[in-house]
């Protein structure tokens, strides 16, 4: 009977072997290599085309003591995670609640609130540029409505920050998708049942709705927080040709990095950074997954 | 079941004719010279893909090729800016592209990095050094050695409004020449209503920056023969202190909504005669020509310091270089020569109103039938400042020193710090850097 | 009580219901009206934007509607470069990145998922790690490991790995793949099936709104990508929609009116395509969902 079992249990191993195989493959060919380079190199002085002597810990010596940018740029960067991270997850939850609704016009509605997700690439971002403009810009325009003076948003060292996460928030329909597919599998009954007992929607949300849809919060918020660390883009295009905008409030750790691999050539700094990133983003990463059991809820699993 | 062979059919017969697509044909490089024939192919990558410059580039590379049967260059269009970490990926791969136009402030820096070739080995033969105005020639050497061809520059010149001038009783063929005299004129060009600007005479951080300034005060960059920097200085404090007294006077809220104007181009309120004077390149004049063609201007160098100072000028500019590793640099260089030369010069002087970097090709357009008397003039005053303009070549052992000085120069121009101050702490970090990279 | 109170008390309770149901309908349709206003303000000025002439762009103040409509802008626009070659090439390298995403991702997370294996954990972590590596140090590697291959200037680099499984997919499946229960698999198992056929039978079908939508990321991820074919696309005439739209970036000034129009018509394909596979990942909201 137990030779039966084991066998099962190492024929079921093999099949999971054979499911995780493409992506086995595919880190062992296309990332493996480039990432134990990269690792390497940030023990070098690595830049690309005429040097790469060991440097030992050099580097990242260099980055923790002697490099005041290293720290602004990661001031910069945990500020931009610890406001965008929460605001973005909360007001993607509430979105979707709203949009899961049987309102009239429920398509059209989801297809514009997804729309700001979709619209990338540099466009999007010259567009902000001009609609943060403090004089004529739209979004000053419109808060005068309100009799509110708008702050010169990406002139200003302290509204520089606030301006990306202004940006990130009207595209906060992007992970509304995950959202509403994952309200989709909550089962009706369950809604029901509380009806009956006179719970209200809110009461409803708060017990039935959110316990339910926590594997893809959790989801939403491990992904923005590693995603949240690795702006680049946005800063680079707005802040004439990646210069750190004023007195350097956007030079976001990614851009910096991108500045000593690509302006300075600096390559095995720049990996350096990298790898120092990684721990910074893997730690957290841990944590978030230690804690996880207890508020992520799988209904398959009996945890 | 038969829906599933059916799909798999499909998959095969989708498969089968992507392997002819183009984008799925694999070549090693032998196998594309086979395919060129008898001619070199030449890859040329440029950031050129207006619908102004992409034409005029284009046909040089026509001319270029249909002057010989040697070699074919072939012209790509790769986006600003990245286009140069495309071409760092290609050198690290070891297939980069023939000739790559670059900025000209980073050559050195390539050259030293082993990115860019050194080209003495065909200087020896065909010595073209002397085409160029010596400050570009300069900006393009490591060690004595040339690492890039220049190919074309701009300068920071003076523009006035005449009428404006008269106006308020001043001479218009009588231009600021100092500092002093720029905030006097200015003084006499403002219209205020109450709190509002109607015409601002002038504001120095419209189309330069205050580096520029520091430039034009020091008469010299930021790092002495020696290669010691020299951020902190009495003229450095002295120049930011005036920086700030215009931006104090005139206040953020006028001084906001002129620069969003600006930006504009076509309601830059240069044109309707609501900004008296503003520093530009000389190319600015094409927005003049184009929106507002009646309009009485002057051009004129900037304004120095104090007399004898010096009315020096930024420049910056391009220059073709063969990217290390390249295998054609022969007839790369073929190709460059004629890029350089007098007439492709002059061809792309006259259709993009640009300065460019050959003495001779930029002396003919001044003079040159296809321009207009006023684009005459203003070209002409363009080569003349060439003089008095000085490049900035990142120094090799502190390229991005200017991340260090600018955070400074925002911090004290928001007030936050005083000029000496900021600028001393502005000193001491690229005094670090400088030692930090001289390990 | 007797039926007729009941039934009375019934039909009471659920007039109120229904009432208080229109009211926050109602009140949920005008909330939505107002974010939509301010979320599409934005898109207006692109739209606005894209139809004027490039002097009333630059115009200041700034008008809110163009002065005239020039719609041939967009034609304009789309003979400014090869846009149709463009697009077939953007086309093709979708399809094929889409379809490889979301059929090896729920291959890939399911087993995650589902099948006890020995250092499952450990690989999932290390599968995890790879979102945390910022893409510049591996760009230059990559670059080299792909230019060895003389996939440079083709387009396997921006497919190949499609087919390999991405980290994002495979967690964001790999959650949605938890939530079903044990029982079923487990049901299964007992009458000898194997996890190929639980995946392609229970699995799959569970989660198709999980699919849709990793095939709407995957999509936009894929057709809105700039710097794959910056890098390894050297033949203008392989270049792909996002790399075409920089020509209206200049280094002196920016082409606004074209560029907006551009980015618009790029857009245009995906919203499509969203709006349609809506149905997918919203499956009656008036129904149960029948297999819970």
């Amino acid at each position: 009977m137990s030779k039966k079992l084991f066998n099962f249990k190492r024929k079921e191993g093999l099949q999971g072997y054979i499911f995780i195989l493409p992506w086995l493959v595919g880190f062992a060919v296309f990332t493996a290599g480039p990432l134990l380079f990269s690792f390497g190199a940030s023990f070098t002085n690595y830049n690309v085309t005429s040097q790469m002597d060991f440097v030992g810990i050099d580097n990242y010596k260099s980055l923790l003591m002697d490099d005041q940018l290293f720290w602004t740029s990661l001031y910069n960067t945990f500020y931009y995670v610890l406001f965008s991270v929460p605001l973005t997850t909360m007001g993607a939850i509430l979105l979707s609640a709203l949009l899961n609704q049987d309102v009239p016009g429920m398509r059209f509605f989801r297809t514009i609130y997804y729309l700001p997700a979709i619209l990338s690439g540099v466009g999007v971002y010259l567009l902000w540029m001009q609609l943060l403009e403090p004089g004529t810009g739209m979004v000053n325009t419109v808060l005068s409505w309100f009799g509110i003076a708008g702050p010169n948003w990406l002139f200003d060292p302290n509204w520089t920050k606030p301006s990306l996460i202004l940006m990130k928030l009207w595209s906060v329909g992007g992970s509304m998708l995950l959202y509403l597919a994952s309200m989709q599998g909550v089962s009706k009954s369950l809604y029901e049942a509380a009806e009956m007992d006179g719970a209200s929607r809110w009461k409803q949300f708060i017990h039935i709705t959110i316990p339910m849809i926590t594997p893809v919060i959790f989801f939403d918020i491990v992904t923005s927080l590693i995603g949240g660390f690795q702006i680049f883009q946005e800063a680079y295009v707005m802040s004439s040709n990646g210069d750190g905008g004023p007195v350097n409030s956007m030079l976001f750790y990614n851009l910096y990095m991108w500045k000593k691999a690509f302006e300075t050539f600096d390559m095995g700094y720049a990996m350096a950074m990298s790898w120092i990133l990684f721990i910074i983003v893997f730690i957290i990463t841990i944590f978030n997954l230690k804690m996880a059991p207890r508020w992520v809820h799988y209904e398959g699993e009996e945890k | 079941m038969v829906k599933s062979k059916k799909l798999i059919l499909l998959l095969l017969i989708a498969l089968l004719t992507l392997s002819g697509c183009a984008g799925f044909k694999t070549k090693n490089t032998s196998e594309v010279e086979a395919e060129a024939g008898e001619k070199v192919v030449v890859d040329f990558w440029s950031f050129w893909g207006s619908e102004i410059r992409r034409p005029v580039i284009e046909k040089i590379v026509d001319d270029f090729n249909k002057s010989q049967d040697k070699i074919e260059v072939k012209h790509t269009f790769v986006p600003w800016g990245d286009i140069w970490t495309k071409e760092l990926a290609a050198i690290a791969a070891g297939n980069p592209p023939d000739v790559v136009i670059n900025e000209n402030n980073g050559t050195a820096l390539r050259g030293m990095k082993n990115q860019a070739m050194n080209l003495s080995k065909f200087l020896e033969k065909d010595d073209i050094s002397d085409r160029f105005y010596p400050e570009l020639w300069e900006a393009t050497l490591y060690e004595e050695d040339s690492y890039g061809i220049p190919f074309n520059t701009d300068t920071r010149v003076l523009f006035y409004n005449k009428d404006a001038f008269e106006e308020v009783g001043l001479d218009p063929e009588k231009p600021p020449t100092t500092w002093a005299e720029l905030e006097e004129y200015a003084e006499k060009l403002d219209q205020k209503n109450g709190n509002n600007y109607e015409r601002m005479g002038f504001y120095p951080l419209f189309g330069i920056e205050s580096d520029v300034w520091m430039l034009n005060a020091n008469g010299s960059n930021f790092f002495d023969e020696d290669g010691s920097p020299v951020v902190h200085n009495d003229v450095n404090v002295e120049t930011l202190n005036w920086i700030k007294s215009w931006k104090d006077k005139y206040g953020d809220n006028a001084v906001n909504a002129f620069k969003s104007q600006i930006d504009s181009q076509q309601g830059n309120p240069f044109f309707s005669g609501q900004l008296g004077m503003i520093v530009q390149t000389p190319t600015f004049y094409t927005q003049i020509r184009d929106y507002a063609p009646d309009l009485n201007f002057g051009v004129v160098e900037l304004p120095e310091r104090e007399e004898g100072s010096g009315h020096t000028s930024w420049g910056g500019g391009f220059v073709a270089e063969i990217p290390e590793g390249s295998n054609h640099a022969e007839e790369a260089w073929e190709f460059i020569k004629y890029l350089t030369d007098v007439e492709a010069q002059e061809y792309w002087a006259v259709k993009n109103f640009d300065n460019v970097a050959n003495i001779e090709a930029a002396e003919k357009a001044a003079k040159s039938e296809e321009m207009p008397e006023k684009d005459q003039m203003v070209y002409q005053m363009a080569v003349e400042n060439m003089e008095n303009t000085l490049l900035t070549p990142v120094p090799t052992y502190a390229p991005d020193f200017m991340g260090l000085i600018k955070p400074e120069i925002d911090s004290i121009l928001l007030g936050k710090k005083s000029a000496e101050q900021g600028l001393q702490d502005a000193q001491s970090a690229v005094e670090k850097l400088v030692e930090k990279n001289k390990k | 009580m007797n039926p007729s109170t009941k039934n009375k008390h019934k039909a009471a309770y659920f007039d109120s219901t229904k009432n208080r149901k229109k009211v926050l309908v109602s009140i949920n349709f005008v909330l939505l009206a107002m974010g939509s206003l301010l979320i599409l303000s934005p898109v207006w000025w692109m739209i606005s934007t894209s139809l004027k002439t490039m002097t009333e762009v630059m115009q200041y103040p700034p008008t809110f509607f163009p002065a005239e409509w020039k719609w041939e802008n967009y034609i304009r626009t789309w003979e400014a470069a090869p846009f149709t070659l463009y697009t077939i090439n953007t086309v093709t390298i979708t399809i094929l990145v889409v379809a490889g995403s979301v059929i090896v991702n729920s291959f890939i997370a399911y087993g995650f998922a589902k099948i006890p294996f020995k250092g499952k954990n450990i690989l999932f972590a290390l599968v995890l790690s790879t979102m945390m590596i910022p893409g510049f140090v591996t760009l230059i590697p990559q670059y080299v490991l792909f230019s060895k291959l003389h996939w440079v200037n083709t387009y396997y680099p921006l497919v190949v790995p499609a087919f390999f499984g991405s980290a994002f997919f495979i967690f964001l499946l790999r959650q949605f793949y938890m939530t079903i229960p044990n029982e079923l698999i487990e049901a299964a198992k007992m009458e000898g099936a194997s996890h190929f056929y639980i995946w392609r039978k229970i699995g799959i079908p569970l989660i198709k709104p999980a699919l849709a939508t990793v095939a709407i990321f995957s999509f936009n991820g894929v057709w809105n990508d700039f710097l794959g074919p910056l890098l390894y696309l050297n033949d203008e005439n392989l270049y792909t929609l996002q790399l075409g739209l920089q020509v209206f970036k200049g280094q002196m000034s920016t082409q606004w009116n074209y560029l907006m129009a551009g980015s618009l018509l790029v857009l245009l394909p995906v919203i499509v395509l969203f709006f349609i596979f809506q149905k997918y990942f919203i499956q009656g909201i008036n129904l149960q969902s029948g297999n819970k």
